[in-house]
């Protein structure tokens, strides 16, 4: 007979009497709203009406037309794809510059991480008095090298608007890249560098062959949550354009936030979103196997 | 009794009879819902009210008050204007409780009563006596932003309404006067009267001193500048639907003149003006950047000085023009009646009674004279007694004109557009007014307004929305007179 033969039903499984609360907890509040709003997709819920009878894929169909939807999707994908590599380059270079010793390091590098410590929605209130037309210092400081006043308005022209959101969402987040990659550099074995050069090895064949298998790990994972984070880009753009001008800088986010809590297209937001769960489930997957990553 | 004491007693007697009883007369329906009132003191009530400056009234002033004189506490949530909407009709579906009063800009109202949202207040007007001094609110507030479908769900609150500021020192200049007839043909109009007249003057001082000051700014940053886009656009002839097809004429030739004529007037405005809200466009005013504006009733007054020392106004820039601010309808004559404020009760209030008794005492003839002159508190004169309040008129030297002003902009003013989900035809003109200064073609934007228009009517149910369209354009001011 075994121990566990021999141990109580009860006492056998009073683990997992433990645990019921906590998960039951995950369960309604994670799990509830999302299978609601799957119910409510396929129902026909908005500012006016609470039709709860099955609309079969209605707003599904109506998605597919829906060219704000799909532009919003596209401007999400270029703040992404921009911002994305633009936030890694900086975060190694600047994790790079700060790895050796130096004097005030510790203070530079606190200093360095205090934009990510600012909330999104306060940073891009902060750009937008950075950016103004009439007050802001960017434009004044622009003006002392081109001896003449300059008159940018960067939440308003397209030619500066997409640049203007980019500045203040790099500034933030670079930080983040910096310090996990600052990170993982520290953790590279020295000994292995030092091999790698007494072979000859030049700067960017260590990194290639050396340094960057082994910091991969963290900086997959860095990637990854930036990325996603850049999907669900809401605040920085809310505060300085609105997705303004006309829907041009519109994120998905913002999108159906102005749907679905301006307008109260409850059903057709929830679609929307299942939609986007579902791009989202289908890229990730490929990524990270792509990353090599998935264990 | 001496011959002083007499004389003393007989003025007090006869001030009393001067101003005193009426007064009291007045005094009816507040005092009505005091007493009433009483019955849940200890209790306590909660109202929305719009964040900033708004709502120290009910924090500093009307709150404490009440729960002096009834011992009933209130409670303000503060919420900003963009998001009250959101906030009450959230709070409603989701049936907590957790607002007993609102205020609500009366555009939405409609929206708010197919919604369920505000509980219908008919019966107890009559039951706490306030029919009559409603009769007493300016006709355009009352009979326009009080009722829907013929039922009580607000009491209008707040005369907000564009008025036309000038500087007085600079268009009466004979210098300016005599440079700007040379040029122009004709004697330089104070105020303008027409956008043609305001285009020729704002250019010309622009031209004349340099930029120092501008001849005008508004606020042109999209929320504000759509309300501008209504007034004037209908002032210009525009309809916003066909009547009949219920088709958006908003691409119509007034439309296409009112963006092209906003382009044109940004080049002898401040650069950047189309990034102004209402601060900005106050601060250039007050500092004396600009010759003439238009914007609500609140910039006529600190432009004046009135309260503007106080804490609360610490913010709002120290006015330079003091007694050079003349007060007009803006061109055309027809201003709009830019948002404003109803005050309702929540339809899923668990205190619809107490919340109601503190929104009559609010908006009564006694009570609300005080708070539309609290120089802080942004409620602006809307009824009869605020606009003739000699109080009132003694608060600045040219405070008789200025409240002249409001009330002939309560006669002439255009309604905001109401129908059915009417923030979404607006933000589709807000989208508009934003990629026009985006540099994109007039034609091109309203064409894309006027379909996305199309669009939401077709979705909403052509049938519906007619019916409602065809119930706001029936009243008086909706369209200017004679349109």
């Amino acid at each position: 007979m075994t121990a566990a033969a021999r141990t109580p039903y009860t006492d056998r499984n009073f683990k997992y009497l433990l645990i019921v609360p906590a998960v039951a907890t995950i369960l309604l509040v994670g799990l509830f709203p999302v299978i609601y709003s799957l119910i409510l997709s396929f129902q026909n819920v908005d500012m006016m009406f609470e039709d709860t009878s099955f609309q079969g894929a209605k707003h599904y169909r109506a998605l597919i037309g829906d060219a704000r939807f799909w532009e919003s999707l596209g401007h999400t994908l270029l703040f992404l794809a921009i911002a994305l590599p633009a936030e890694l380059i900086l975060g190694l270079a600047m994790a790079y510059l700060f790895l050796d010793r130096m004097p005030g390091r510790q203070v530079f590098v606190a200093l360095l991480v205090l934009p990510v410590t600012i909330s999104p929605v306060v940073a891009g209130a902060t750009w937008r008095l950075l950016f103004d037309n009439r007050f802001g210092p960017i434009n004044q400081i622009l003006g002392w090298f081109s001896d003449e006043p300059v008159t940018i308005l960067w939440t308003v022209d397209p030619s500066f608007v997409y640049a203007a959101i980019l500045m203040a969402e790099v500034w933030q987040w670079t930080p983040f890249m910096f310090l996990l990659l600052l990170a993982a550099l520290s953790n590279v074995d020295r000994s292995q560098i030092e091999a790698a050069e007494l072979d000859g090895a030049g700067f960017w064949r260590r990194f290639r062959l050396v340094i960057l298998p082994a910091i991969w790990p963290v900086m997959a994972i860095a990637i990854l949550i930036r990325a996603l984070d850049l999907f669900r880009l809401f605040d920085v753009v809310w505060a300085l354009t609105r997705g303004g001008p006309g829907t041009m800088t519109e994120t998905f986010s913002i999108y159906a936030y102005v749907l679905g809590f301006q307008q109260f297209e409850t059903s057709y937001t929830a679609a929307m979103s299942f939609v986007v769960i579902l791009l989202l489930v289908v890229t990730i997957t490929i990524v990270l196997r792509r990353m090599e990553i998935e264990r | 009794m001496d011959r002083r004491r007499f004389m003393i007693s007989a003025s007090a007697l006869a001030g009393a009879a001067a101003f005193g009883l009426p007064r009291r007369a007045n005094a009816a329906a507040a005092a009505a819902a005091v007493e009433a009132a009483k019955q849940y003191a200890g209790s306590e009530i909660t109202i929305v009210w719009e964040a900033g400056l708004q709502s120290l009234d009910p924090l500093n002033f009307s709150g404490p008050k009440w729960e002096a004189a009834t011992g009933v506490k209130v409670k303000v949530i503060e919420v900003p204007t963009a998001e009250m909407f959101t906030k009450i009709l959230q709070e409603h579906r989701a049936g907590t409780g957790a607002y007993d009063a609102l205020n609500v800009i009366p555009a939405w109202m409609p929206d708010l009563v197919r919604a369920g949202a505000l509980e219908p207040l008919d019966a107890m007007v009559d039951k706490y006596g306030y029919r009559d001094e409603l009769q007493n609110i300016a006709p355009v507030y009352r009979d326009n932003q009080m009722t829907v479908d013929g039922t009580i769900y607000g009491f209008p609150d707040d005369g907000d309404v564009f008025v036309m500021y000038y500087r007085t020192d600079i268009l009466g200049d004979p210098a300016i006067q005599s440079a700007f007839k040379a040029k122009h043909g004709y004697d330089l109009p104070m105020p303008p009267k027409t956008w043609k007249e305001f285009d020729d003057v704002g250019s010309f001082i622009t031209e004349h001193t340099g930029g120092k000051p501008y001849g005008a700014a508004f606020f042109r940053d999209a929320p504000y500048a759509q309300f501008m886009f209504q007034e004037r656009f209908r002032v210009e002839g525009g309809k916003f639907f066909d009547a009949d097809t219920m088709k958006a004429t908003v691409n119509s030739a007034a439309g296409v003149k009112v963006f092209s004529d906003w382009v044109e007037e940004n080049k002898w405005m401040p650069a950047g003006v189309q990034t102004w809200g209402f601060v900005e466009n106050l601060a250039a005013f007050l500092q004396g950047d600009t010759a003439m504006t238009i914007s609500w009733p609140p910039y006529g007054r600190w432009a004046a000085g009135y309260g503007t020392d106080q804490d609360a106004l610490s913010w709002v820039p120290k006015s330079t023009i003091a007694g050079k601010v003349g007060y007009a309808t803006p061109p055309g004559g027809a201003p709009q009646l830019a948002a404003g404020f109803a005050l309702s009760v929540s339809a899923s209030s668990k205190q619809k009674e107490a919340a109601y008794l503190f929104i009559q005492w609010l908006n009564s003839e006694e009570i609300s004279m005080e708070r539309v002159q609290l120089p802080y508190a942004l409620r602006d004169p809307f009824r009869a007694s605020h606009f003739a309040s000699a109080e009132y008129k003694s608060r600045w030297p040219q405070a008789p004109e200025y409240l002249a002003a409001l009330e002939a902009g309560a006669v002439s003013g255009l309604l905001d557009l109401s129908i059915i989900q009417t923030d979404r035809y607006e933000e589709a003109l807000r989208q508009g007014v934003s990629r026009l200064w985006a540099g994109e073609d007039p034609q091109a934007i309203l064409n894309d307004v006027a379909g996305q228009w199309d669009a939401l009517t077709d979705r909403i149910g052509m049938d519906k929305q007619k019916a409602a369209y065809a119930a706001w354009a029936a009243k008086p001011n909706a369209y200017p007179a004679g349109a």
